[in-house]
């Protein structure tokens, strides 16, 4: 029952969590923007409200979809140790987790596909571009780290860093670790990598056709993939934590420093994009996964 | 159960099809299904009964052995359940086509020299069988005509190639050892020196890399696969490639043994390295170009190439877990790639011979089953978790990384990107989106075509959830090969360096999907709507043109395209084009007057007398 327990606790911490960092972003983006802003529960009535509301579906793959988005999101948290709790970790690793962080996107991708609307599909067409982007330099992030402690379980690596420091202290992890706050805003769809959704040109992307619990879910799904994206860089850099409370602590920490970048920063194209990410990121992972190699 | 038996069944089998068309297509239909499933219940009952015969009045003296072990027993398998696969396919398929009698004659014939090859136990009889599934294949490719002619010319020339690299290397083991019998060499070759193992290596390397599709040899198979008839294909891409892996365990593992095959060199220019990164680059380049594709058979075709990258990547790393995943992969592509093949079939089928991505669409409404279909497809193809071809990426993936290997482990990893984004492509562009009126009518795929998609849908699953199935079997044949046993379940692998349980995944998964779909349920109850009420701005959907397919990744196209052309097809093509132009450079030599050849003489016994005269030689 313990591990139930568990699974309980991190999928509520992480709602509360994620849901928390939307609204405090909207309070912290109308402050800077000089304006009063919604209250920081506003993302919790929100979706408290969707869940009455009516809303419109495509077909059986439109809900399906969704759920699997959903899904992918949870499981890929379940994974994940959050201070000493890892209720999978035992499953599979690091290598699981990088597969299972496709079946969120992959889901909502077939959902809106089968909106039937150019939005969407240009919007989806622009997340795969975008996450193709990213993935080279968290790949060799990921081998990075994966070399340097020689282990492909996650909850290892937390429990030696626990021991020997944070990663950033190693020099072929400081290169990685800043490669990957470099890539961070365009996991978790911050500013300057807005262009999934780009309200002003298409019409939110992927979410064109959402409205009702339709939205209420892709908003929860938007906020675990806020969460898992922190998450992974806290317990890979930043050496995880003993207790939740100092976990979450340094997730704070890193969200705030992100959402004064998105802040004051302007959208890319998908092409400019792609070509930062492939630049500066992938060079710096790349230089430390080969310090990782030599070294190791 | 004989096997001479299982070969005589195969072989008769496809003549008897032959025959039973002169009477009617109905029997023939018959015969050509009972046959290939036939085949399927022999082989499943040999299953542990490791047997060998020796027949010493042979060809040319030579003995001829027929045996089976695990390896071949796995291999056999996999060939009779797609071959019947496929036939029960064909049936609807090439119903109204020309030529079907020769059809079935064929596919069946291809796929008794498949079981011919996998059973043979000398050199010998592996050329035989060889022979006739590469003249098979040709025939099949060029079954449609037209653009099909020039695609199986190119197969077969290097086809060619390639049985001439395998019969001078097989000419040359006999030479040094007087003997063609495959377990007879692998006790003598241990014993040989590293260069002349290093030459073998590479005359067999060229010889099953060709058939293999393995990087640089690869540029027959995309024109090949995306033209043959696509029942055909998915034989083609799903086993009959996978042969040329077939002949590389047997040429590595078999007959050099491991210890040779993992020594021969040093550190990073060893033959097992260098082949590693072969693999590696046979992922990348292939699985982005299968991005910019707009054919779908022509997108699983470059598919079908990369994803042998993953199985010589497994298989050259040389651990336990690397030959595993390598070989693992082997079933799970057939499985996968055969299905999607499957799919695109069905799809041609019922849309009259459409496979331009760009104008399709909308068709999940019209074709469930189907779609269901090439979604699982896809998701083994990328390797999402719960289908197999996840759980063969994870041991290849996890012993690169354990043993060493992170740039080769990234080309793999990156590989999986590429496939996502095209097998999107290929998902969105033909079942998702909006449905043109022109295929408002459109009907199911035939019973006879859901079938084969079903069964295949089934194999990933059960093999993705509980993986122990074929890894016990798997685990056999490395043991067999003088490799570390694994520690394996019926639900994963247990190992000290991390683990993976399927069966918790499975769990994880499956509960968290239920409960959500609760919650989903808990919430107000949605309107169905259809393609035409849509978010457009406040205007009417535009008829036909409210559709985004075309050009699907073309940012990204716009950055890469120029860096990805297929320069080793350019090299061949201008290497047969200067062939060519030197033919006819020495034809006009050759002008058909008797004047020029009496010139030419007279000239050459000039030049010979001035030779003479001034050098003495003679």
């Amino acid at each position: 029952m313990d591990i139930v327990f568990e699974i309980m606790i991190i999928i509520l911490s992480a709602l509360i969590i994620g849901l928390f960092f939307l609204g405090l972003s909207r309070k912290i983006m109308a402050r800077i923007h000089w304006r009063y802003g919604p209250p920081i529960a506003q993302p919790f009535i929100d979706i408290i409200k969707l869940f009455s509301q009516t809303s419109t579906s495509h077909g059986t793959l439109f809900n399906l979809g969704i759920i699997f988005s959903l899904t992918g999101s949870v499981v890929v948290l379940l994974f994940l140790p959050l201070g000493k709790m890892c209720p999978l970790s035992e499953s599979g690793g690091l290598l699981v987790i990088i597969y299972l962080m496709l079946i969120s996107p992959l889901g909502l991708a077939l959902s809106a596909g089968d909106a039937a609307n150019p939005n969407a599909s240009i919007g989806i067409s622009r997340k795969f571009l975008l996450a193709m982007g990213y993935e080279v330099p968290l790949l060799l992030i990921f081998l990075a780290v994966m070399t340097y402690y020689n282990t492909i379980s996650i909850a290892e690596i937390v429990n030696i860093q626990l021991l020997t420091g944070w990663s950033f202290q190693h020099l072929p992890l400081l290169l990685s670790g800043i490669a990957y706050a470099l890539i961070l805003p365009a996991i978790i769809g911050f500013r300057p990598f807005e262009m999934i959704q780009a309200p002003q040109e298409i019409a939110s992307g992927p979410m064109a056709e959402y409205g009702g619990k339709f939205l209420a879910f892709t908003t929860i799904q938007h906020a675990f993939n806020v969460f898992i994206g922190i998450s992974l860089f806290t317990n890979l850099f930043l050496g995880g934590a003993g207790n939740p409370g100092y976990f979450f602590l340094k997730m704070l920490i890193v969200f705030i420093l992100f959402l004064f970048v998105n802040a004051v920063t302007p959208r890319f194209r998908i092409e400019q994009a792609i070509r930062y990410l492939w630049r500066w990121p992938a060079l710096l992972a790349f230089v430390g996964l080969i310090i990782a190699v030599i070294t190791g | 159960m004989n096997l001479q038996i299982i070969l005589a069944i195969a072989f008769g089998g496809a003549l008897l099809t032959y025959l039973a068309s002169k009477i009617s297509e109905k029997t023939r239909d018959v015969i050509a299904v009972v046959i290939s499933l036939s085949l399927v219940v022999c082989i499943a009952f040999l299953y542990n009964h490791p047997v060998s015969y020796r027949f010493n009045t042979g060809f040319l003296n030579f003995p001829l052995i027929l045996r089976l072990n695990t390896l071949s027993w796995f291999f056999a398998m996999t060939i009779a359940i797609v071959g019947s696969l496929a036939v029960i396919f064909s049936l609807s398929y090439i119903k109204e086509k020309e030529r079907t009698d020769f059809y079935y004659l064929m596919i069946l014939l291809v796929n008794a020299s498949m079981i011919g090859i996998v059973l043979s136990g000398d050199l010998i009889m592996f050329y035989i069988f060889w022979e006739i599934m590469s003249w098979g294949t040709f025939l099949l490719i060029s079954y449609n005509r037209g653009p099909a002619l020039p695609a199986g010319m190119k197969y077969i020339v290097m086809s060619i190639a390639g049985s001439v690299a395998m019969l001078i290397g097989m000419l040359s083991l006999y030479s040094r050892y007087s003997t063609f019998t495959i377990e007879e060499l692998s006790n003598i070759l241990s014993s040989a020196s590293n260069g002349f193992v290093l030459f073998i290596f590479i005359l067999f390397f060229i010889a099953f890399g060709i058939k293999n599709a393995v990087w640089p040899f690869h540029t027959w198979l995309p024109p090949a696969h995306s033209e043959a008839p696509s029942p055909f294909s998915a034989i083609l891409s799903g086993i009959l490639v996978r042969m040329g892996m077939y002949g590389f365990l047997v040429i590595f593992l078999v007959i050099a043994g491991v210890d040779l095959f993992l020594n021969l060199g040093k550190g990073l220019i060893s033959f097992n390295y260098i082949l590693a990164w072969i693999g590696a680059i046979n992922i990348l380049i292939p699985t982005f170009i299968a991005m910019l594709q707009n054919d779908s058979k022509r997108l699983l075709a470059w598919h079908g190439v990369g994803q042998g990258g993953y199985m010589v990547i497994g298989i050259a790393v040389g651990s336990s877990l690397g030959v595993a995943g390598g070989i693992f992969h082997i079933i799970n592509h057939t499985s996968y790639i055969a299905l999607l093949f499957l799919v695109v079939g069905a799809i041609e089928y019922r849309t009259r011979g459409v496979r331009d991505l760009n104008s399709l669409g909308g068709l999940i409404k019209k074709m469930p089953v189907t779609f269901i279909g090439a979604l699982i497809g896809a998701c083994g193809l990328i390797g999402i978790p719960l289908t197999n071809g996840f759980v063969s990426k994870w041991l290849i993936y996890k012993t690169l990384i354990l043993d060493n290997y992170p740039f080769l482990a990234f080309a793999a990893l990156l590989g999986t990107w590429g496939t996502i984004l095209s097998l999107f492509k290929f998902l969105h562009n033909i079942f998702l989106g909006q449905l043109p009126e022109k295929y408002h009518a459109i009907k199911r795929a035939p019973f006879s075509m859901q079938l084969p998609i079903i069964t295949l849908s089934m194999i990933i699953l059960i093999f993705g959830i509980l993986p122990g199935i074929p890894l016990k079997v798997i685990n056999e044949i490395i043991m067999s090969a003088g490799l570390e046993s694994l520690d394996i379940s019926l639900w994963g692998i247990t190992s000290e360096t991390g683990m993976l349980n399927t069966v918790n995944i499975f769990a994880a998964i499956s509960v968290t999907a239920i409960i959500i779909w609760l919650l989903f349920k808990a919430g107000r109850e949605e309107i169905k709507t259809g393609q035409d009420d849509n978010y457009a701005a406040g205007f009417g959907i535009p008829k036909e043109k409210y559709h985004y397919t075309i050009e699907f990744y073309n940012p990204l196209n716009r950055m890469i395209s120029r860096y990805l052309r297929d320069f080793v097809d350019d090299f061949y093509q201008k290497l047969a084009q200067s062939i060519k132009n030197l033919g006819s450079g020495i034809r006009r030599i050759y002008a058909g007057d008797i004047g020029y050849y009496i010139m030419y003489i007279i000239m050459f016994l000039a030049l010979l007398i001035f030779i003479q005269i001034n050098w003495e030689i003679w």
